[in-house]
């Protein structure tokens, strides 16, 4: 028996979807998708580390990359061509609003607006913080619930947000648990906050439940099973700042799943923002207006371990099935 | 194309069955989910309420690909009286039900399902999968219309094929 071969036709998709991976900004290693072992995933249950930031609109990406050529004799006769300068950039709005999302889009650090000490004085990322819950030494928390002690969690309810990092100690260079969050030149440039940690850190959640001396929480935080170093910010939303100098970078996918079962993948290795926090601003019907964030952004080059090249961009496809290739 | 309308009407049924598997109608005697396709069924103006009836309007073909991209429009129009029991006054309520049940039908993922070949299954035979699959645009909604007592709306969905070598 003979199955038949039909043509490739153009894919046809509907929408893109984004994922996100840290990047380890210390070691400078972003994170790798292998198309050819895990290009296939489920959109809706991606292999880790990459997280899903959902559906996005008006993905446009450029190439920037220039060609020039070589010309010798006369009249000139181009002999050669060779590539003067490699560029790509990204832009897209996202469909759904969270931290993560706000993060990408932000341009630089995305910050916890945590829930201020009494009589702290106004600021605009928020004031002096109030002080956190440590976690209990028996290691009990897990990425889901966060044990405090039956004391400490009275200061919780369902609903609440909430920011899990350790304590700021004066440590340089780049801090925040799972994901580098922001750049710490000295202790002095944060004041020794001992809060700044949790202030910048990706590292957040949705308490759905308190009950015996525990935070539950909706969903896994994203550095995974806390340390016992770590501490309990309750907050308050979310704020960026334009002007901030430090760049987020992240290594990013985007799909798109087309409707004959083909699948076109964009993988990005090092994404960083390369411009300030960015609305884009929908009509509904006048005067209601829906507001999506528009992220856009500059690869970075990473180095093909297959034969050295240096890329911004691997794009991947992978055919339906019995299409011709 | 007849492949891609009938695969379209069985997915539609399918989907609409399980959303909500009370809804059926009686047609010359025999129970069925309430969706049927208007060409398939006796002449008739009756419109058959609380059902969904799929009517094929226009035709488009592309051929500049490898294989020809065909656009066929669906119309699904259905209405509702109301429930005698409550007078008809719960008509409205009834419809929105209707609408919410075939925009969940649509919009579920995915967009997508295999073409097949209907034309020679039958009871035991199942129908041939074909190479290529149907998909769908979003479904638009016209205003609803006012009859006397009855409550209609016509929604209306684009579905897309590829012709396959030797697909009538």
């Amino acid at each position: 028996m003979t199955t038949t071969v039909v043509a490739a036709t153009p894919p046809v998709t509907r929408r893109v979807r984004a994922y996100f991976a840290p990047v380890n900004r210390a070691a400078a290693t972003p994170s790798i998708f292998d198309a050819a072992q895990t290009g296939a995933f489920s959109l809706d249950a991606p292999p880790a580390p990459w997280v899903d930031l959902g559906w996005c609109t008006g993905f446009t990406r450029k190439s920037g990359t220039k060609v020039a050529v070589v010309q010798l004799g006369s009249p000139a006769i181009t002999q050669s061509q060779m590539r003067t300068e490699v560029e790509a950039t990204v832009s897209l709005q996202f469909e759904s609003w969270g931290k993560l999302q706000l993060a990408l889009a932000a341009g630089s650090q995305q910050m916890n607006l945590l829930q201020t000490a009494t009589g702290a004085a106004a600021n605009g990322s928020g004031g002096i913080a109030a002080t956190a819950a440590p976690l209990t030494p028996d290691g009990t928390s897990t990425a889901t619930r966060l044990s405090v002690g039956a004391a400490a969690a009275t200061a919780f309810s369902a609903g609440d947000l909430v920011a899990v990092d350790v304590d700021y100690s004066g440590q340089t260079g780049f801090v925040g648990s799972g994901v580098s969050a922001a750049y710490v030149r000295s202790s002095s440039a944060v004041g020794g906050d001992a809060n700044y940690v949790r202030r910048v850190s990706l590292n957040v959640g949705r308490v759905v439940a308190v009950n015996e001396g525990s935070i539950q929480l909706a969903a896994p935080l994203p550095a995974g099973v806390p340390t016992t170093a770590m501490k309990v910010s309750a907050l308050a939303g979310f704020v960026d700042r334009e002007g901030g100098s430090f760049f987020q970078e992240w290594s990013a996918l985007f799909v798109m799943q087309g409707e004959q079962g083909d699948r076109v993948i964009f993988h990005y290795p090092r994404l960083q923002a390369m411009q300030g926090s960015a609305e884009v601003v929908e009509t509904l019907v006048a005067p209601l207006e829906q507001m999506r964030l528009a992220g856009a952004f500059r690869a970075l080059p990473v180095k093909d371990a297959n034969d050295g090249e240096m890329v911004l961009c691997f794009r991947s496809y992978l055919p339906g099935a019995m299409r011709a290739v | 194309m007849e492949n891609a309308k009938d695969t379209f009407y069985i997915m539609l049924r399918d989907r609409l069955t399980a959303l909500n598997p009370e809804r059926t109608i009686s047609v010359r005697g025999v129970v069925r989910p309430g969706v049927l396709v208007e060409e398939n069924e006796l002449v008739t103006d009756a419109v058959v309420p609380d059902a969904f009836t799929l009517r094929w309007t226009a035709l488009a073909v592309d051929p500049r690909g490898p294989l020809p991209l065909t656009t066929l429009t669906c119309e699904i129009r259905y209405a509702t009286d109301g429930n005698a029991g409550n007078a008809g006054m719960d008509r409205g309520r009834l419809l929105a039900a209707m609408d919410v049940e075939l925009s969940s039908a649509l919009r579920a993922a995915p967009h997508h399902v295999v073409k097949m070949n209907y034309a020679g299954s039958s009871v035991g035979v199942a129908p041939v999968a074909m190479a290529t699959n149907i998909f769908w645009s979003d479904v638009t909604f016209a205003p609803t219309v006012t009859t006397d007592e009855q409550l209609s709306r016509v929604a209306t969905v684009e579905v897309f094929c590829y012709q396959e070598a030797g697909e009538q």
